[in-house]
Formats: C-alpha cells, structure tokens, sequence
C-alpha cells in the first residue's frame, strides 16, 4: 500500500495539472486581491474627483471600509474564501482528473497487472488527494497573505494588525475539509463512470446546484431547512460560516445563514457523505471485471 | 516470504485449475487446465476471440473466475493476490502507460510500486530492450513497436519467476520480432517460466517448447511442438479414391494417425515409409494419384484444429 502511494506521489509530481493549478491559485489569489483594491480605489477616486454618486452606490466612508477587507487581518475571512472558491472548483477538477485518467489511459489495468490491488488503487489515490488538496489550500493562503501584504502596502492600508495565523489555519483547515465529500463525489462517479469527464461534471453540477437550489427552497419557506440541511452544501456553509461570522466575510451575506446545521452536526455529516463516496467508489472497483482500460 | 527459497528448476510457476468465465450467456474460457514450469516458453494459441486474453485476466486476477483457480507459484490467486503477483511479471495486449511520463518515469513508477529493487533495475532494463536513447522521451511521442519493448521491459523490474507476455510482437518490424523471440528464450534461460500468447504461430513455433490450443474457451491440444504438429511434422498427403479402404490397410502397417481430406488421406509416417506405404496401397489394387511428403507446421495443425472444431460445433441459437 505505501508502495503504491508513493508511486502515486511520484506521477503526480511530474503530472503538469497539479503545478498549472497550484500556479492559478496564487495567480487568482493575488489577482482577486489587486482587483477588489483597484475597482474600490477606483470608486473612491470618482468621488473624490466630485463626480455625483449614482443612487445606491457606496459613500467613500463604505468603500474605506470595504478596503479593509484586503489587510492582513482579515485573510481568514476573505482571503481564505477567496482560496476556497477557486480551490473547490479545483480541486473537484483534478479528483476527476487524478482517478478518471487511469481508466482512460488504460494505466488502472497496468498497475493491477504490476501487483497493484484494488483497495490499494483507492486508498492511494484518496490520501494523494488529500494531501494535495492540504498543498493547495496551505499554497493559496500564503499567496492571499502575500497578496494583502502587498496590496496594502501599495494602498497605504494599516499591515500593523499582522495575519491571525491562528485563524487563517483554523479556517482553512475548515474550508478544505468542506472540499473533501465533493472530491470523494467526483471520484466515485469517475470510477463508476471510467471517465474524468463524468466525475468533474457531477461534481461541479452538484457543487453549484445543490448549494443554489437549497438557497433557494430555505429563501421561500425556511421549513425546508429540515431538508436541504442534510445535503452537502449547507453543511459545508455551516462549518464556513462559522470561521467569518460577525466579520464582514461573504457568507454572513447569506439570508438563510439563521437555518443552517450546527458545526459539530455539519462536520459529521459531510464525514458520512465522503464514506459514503468513497464506499461507492470501493464496491464498483471491487467488483468488476478489468477488461481493455479499466 | 514472497518468493521460495530454494528455486527448484522445473517448479510449477503457474497452474490453472478447470477455470471458468462466463460474461451472461457468453462462455470465454471453459473449464482450462494449464501448467507453466520454470525454464519453459509455453504458446497459449488461439483465434480472436478464443479467450486467451480472458484466461490471462484472471490469472492476474483482474477479471474473476466464474469456476476453478489460478495459483501462481503456488499462491491462489484471488486469496494472495498480491503475493502470488509479486513473482509474475505481465504484459497485457493493450500496453498502456502514462503518457505525460517519460518511458524511464513510466518504469520508475512501476519499479517504486515493485519494490524489491526493481528501481536498480531500470536503466539496465531499457538498455536490454534497445530504449536508453529514447528512455527520456514522453511515452506519447513513442512508436508501437517502442510501446511493446516498454511493455516487456516494465515486465521485467520485478525479476520474475513467471513472465506473461500477450501478443509482444505486435508493431514490431521483423528484426524487432527476432529479438523478441531472442528475449523470450533468455527469460527461459534464465530459469523462468514464460507464457505467451500470440497469434504469430511462426513466432509460437520458433520459441515455444510446449503449445496450447485453446477455440472457444476450450483447450482443443496441448503438448509439445511435436505433438501438437503430429510426430515431428512429417506425414503424407496421399490422394486416393478409397479411403476407408486405404486407411484399413495403412493400418495394418502400423500407422495409427490417419485423417481423412477431401481428396484423400493424410498419414502421419516416417519419411523414409513413402514406398513401404506405396507398396502396401498397391499391392491392394489401390493405386495413389499422388503420395506426397510433407511436413506439417504450427499453423496447418492450428487452422485444422480450429477449423474442425468450427465446423463439429453445435449452430448457434
């Protein structure tokens, strides 16, 4: 089994997809960071230029405080969302990629034939994926640290609090964990699929869907919180919610925010969502027949 | 322990006990006994379709048995899988690697599964197969036959007791195929068992001390070459209107395998009967149009085992 995981590590080592995307993630974390300054410096330039203000539109005392956002202070709210929402996307993408390849290329067979077991096959890919999701989060939050740093310092903003490593760590050790059930999603449905494609299209679709529609049914009657509670989405939002709350971070913008789990509740039920995923993934390779690919 | 101790030369190195695999309705592989001894190349023949590929599924234990068992080296293969793999070294007909990976990555990969040091293994392995120029290149860039020698020699990074290798010499041109055939009788020599399925029977009856004929899941002959070719490959075709009457007098010489051909017979002799058998035939008033001698090879026996048993089978439902 650990010859198999660091077999694992070392193809995924010289794998491209994996650097393009820690790659992207710092490049997104720096760019969200200059953009958010940039357009509200903007704002605050016309103001202060004596352009009227459309009605609606922030006063410059508002955007001051918007500004805020991207001090180092706050990393733990928006820059550890701002990793989170690319990084989920990402790494939903490359749990597909990472499993539905080997059926594609005919590489699963391969290794059964060198020995390899199927549980082995599995459990290595689970913990690569793991660990590489662990890698991802820690590059992209250095890179939003960075960033504010930087983006501060050229907006003349206050650096003086420092980050809160305490929290950055604590919330984006949150945030990935809430990954973690819809990479085991994306890997089952490759496995049961033969095809990355299949697993990053259910993944991103239940990623997006699940998560607007329960927004939806909780915004009409808030009864139905019983029941979109128990998805994936709301729990995962539960746990988020509580690293930002009563800090300014997006999701206290959620108007359903009142309904959602409780932490504790959340963080188990997408512990069983993931056994469930991968127990799934598990019985369909246990059980058939490897022929041509996989 | 992974591997016997002491290595006996003529170990069992794979053995398949009444192995059965029905796919639904479709019988691939029916009731096949087979024994691959160290030392020995043995040729697993058979048309597409037969359940070659099949038959080595499960001695690999990538598709499970419907009935019956593989051992290799003694292992059961679906109890100690991993085990009974650890001695076998396979290339499957489909030789599939990771493309983004170099032919030296895609063997490292395999040799860090392998363990055992097989990593030592590597670099001496593409320099056997002809691929050290090439050995950094993307696995993708590379040509069939470059795909097959990457095949063989990832087959090889865990030192086998048992080699399996379905159709090797697929895109190899033939100076590639002569060294195939030269590397698969350095695998026996180098006392391991070898078991190669092909459908190049030139290939099969260079390099193979024992065949088995498999049609239909079903093992249709088996033995030596000779055997297989009927007493060495010498026989006559002998072109005569009475057959059974023919035949009952060749029979009383002594000759005991005669088939029956459309024009006449073919009966398996020594060379140097032609006349005695002549003698005989016109003694009777029999007279031969024609008492040729001929050698039978690999493939005449093939296609007439297989096409006697297409034409013997029950028509389809």
């Amino acid at each position: 089994m650990l010859r198999l995981l660091r077999s694992e590590i070392y193809r995924m080592r010289r794998r491209w997809m994996p650097w393009i995307m820690l790659g992207l993630i710092v490049v997104a974390a720096f760019a969200v960071y200059f953009l958010i300054w940039g357009s509200t410096q903007a704002q605050i330039e016309l103001l202060k230029s004596g352009q009227a203000r459309p009605p609606g539109a922030p006063t410059e005392a508002q955007l001051r405080e918007t500004l805020v956002i991207v001090t180092p202070g706050r990393v733990q709210n928006f820059g550890v969302s701002v990793v989170s929402g690319f990084g989920s996307i990402m790494l939903i993408v490359f749990a597909a990629s990472h499993v539905g390849t080997e059926f594609g290329w005919g590489t699963f067979r391969t290794l059964l034939a060198h020995g390899a077991s199927r549980t082995g096959f599995l459990v290595s890919k689970a913990l690569s994926l793991l660990l590489y999701a662990a890698i991802l989060m820690l590059v992209g939050t250095v890179a939003a640290i960075a960033g504010s740093y930087v983006v501060s310092s050229i907006g003349g903003l206050s650096t003086a609090s420092g980050v809160n490593v305490g929290e950055v760590v604590q919330a984006a050790a949150k945030s990935g964990y809430t990954f973690i059930p819809y990479m085991a999603l994306a890997l089952a449905i490759a496995v049961w699929s033969k095809s990355a494609g299949a697993g990053i299209a259910t993944g991103l679709v239940v990623y997006f869907a699940e998560g607007l529609v329960a927004t939806i049914l909780v915004s009409l009657n808030k009864d139905y919180a019983q029941i979109v509670n128990w998805g994936l989405s709301r729990n995962a939002s539960a746990l988020t919610r509580t690293v930002s709350s009563g800090q300014g971070g997006p999701s206290t913008q959620d108007p359903t925010a009142s309904t959602l789990p409780d932490p504790t509740q959340a963080a188990i039920v997408l512990a069983v969502y993931t056994v469930i995923f991968l127990a799934l993934a598990y019985w369909r390779l246990r059980s058939r027949d490897v022929t041509v690919g996989g | 322990m992974l591997r016997p101790v002491t290595v006996q030369p003529h170990e069992v190195v794979l053995r398949t006990k009444g192995l059965v695999k029905r796919f639904g309705s479709i019988t691939a592989v029916d009731g096949l006994d087979l024994e691959v001894r160290r030392g020995e190349v043995v040729g697993l023949l058979g048309p597409n379709g037969a359940g070659k590929s099949t038959t080595i599924g499960m001695v690999l234990g990538l598709i499970t048995p419907t009935a019956g068992a593989a051992e290799v080296l003694g292992r059961d293969v679906r109890v100690r899988r991993e085990d009974a793999l650890a001695g076998v070294g396979a290339m499957l007909e489909v030789t599939s690697f990771y493309p983004y990976l170099s032919g030296r990555d895609n063997l490292v990969a395999i040799a860090v599964l392998r363990g055992d040091g097989a990593l030592a293994r590597v670099d001496p392995l593409l320099a056997r197969l002809g691929l050290a120029q090439r050995g950094g290149s993307k696995f993708r860039t590379y040509s069939l036959g470059m795909r097959q020698r990457l095949g063989i020699a990832s087959t090889l990074l865990a030192d086998p007791a048992l080699v399996i290798l379905d159709e090797p010499a697929n895109g190899l041109d033939p100076a590639g195929q002569r060294e195939i055939r030269e590397l698969i009788r350095e695998l026996a020599g180098e006392n391991r068992g070898v078991l190669l399925a092909s459908h190049l029977l030139h290939e099969v009856e260079q390099v193979c001390d024992r065949v088995l004929v498999i049609k239909k899941g079903k093992l249709i002959a088996s033995g030596t070459l000779a055997e297989v070719t009927r007493g060495g490959g010498s026989y006559f075709e002998i072109v005569v209107g009475d057959k059974a009457r023919a035949a009952q007098i060749l029979r009383g010489l002594g000759v005991k395998d005669i088939r029956e051909t459309p024009t006449g017979l073919d009966v398996v002799a020594e060379p140097e009967r032609g006349a005695e058998l002549n003698r005989a035939l016109a003694s009777a008033g029999l007279y031969a149009s024609a008492l040729i001698p001929r050698a039978s090879s690999l493939e005449d026996v093939f296609i007439e085992l297989t096409e006697t048993e297409a034409t013997s089978a029950p028509p389809a439902s």
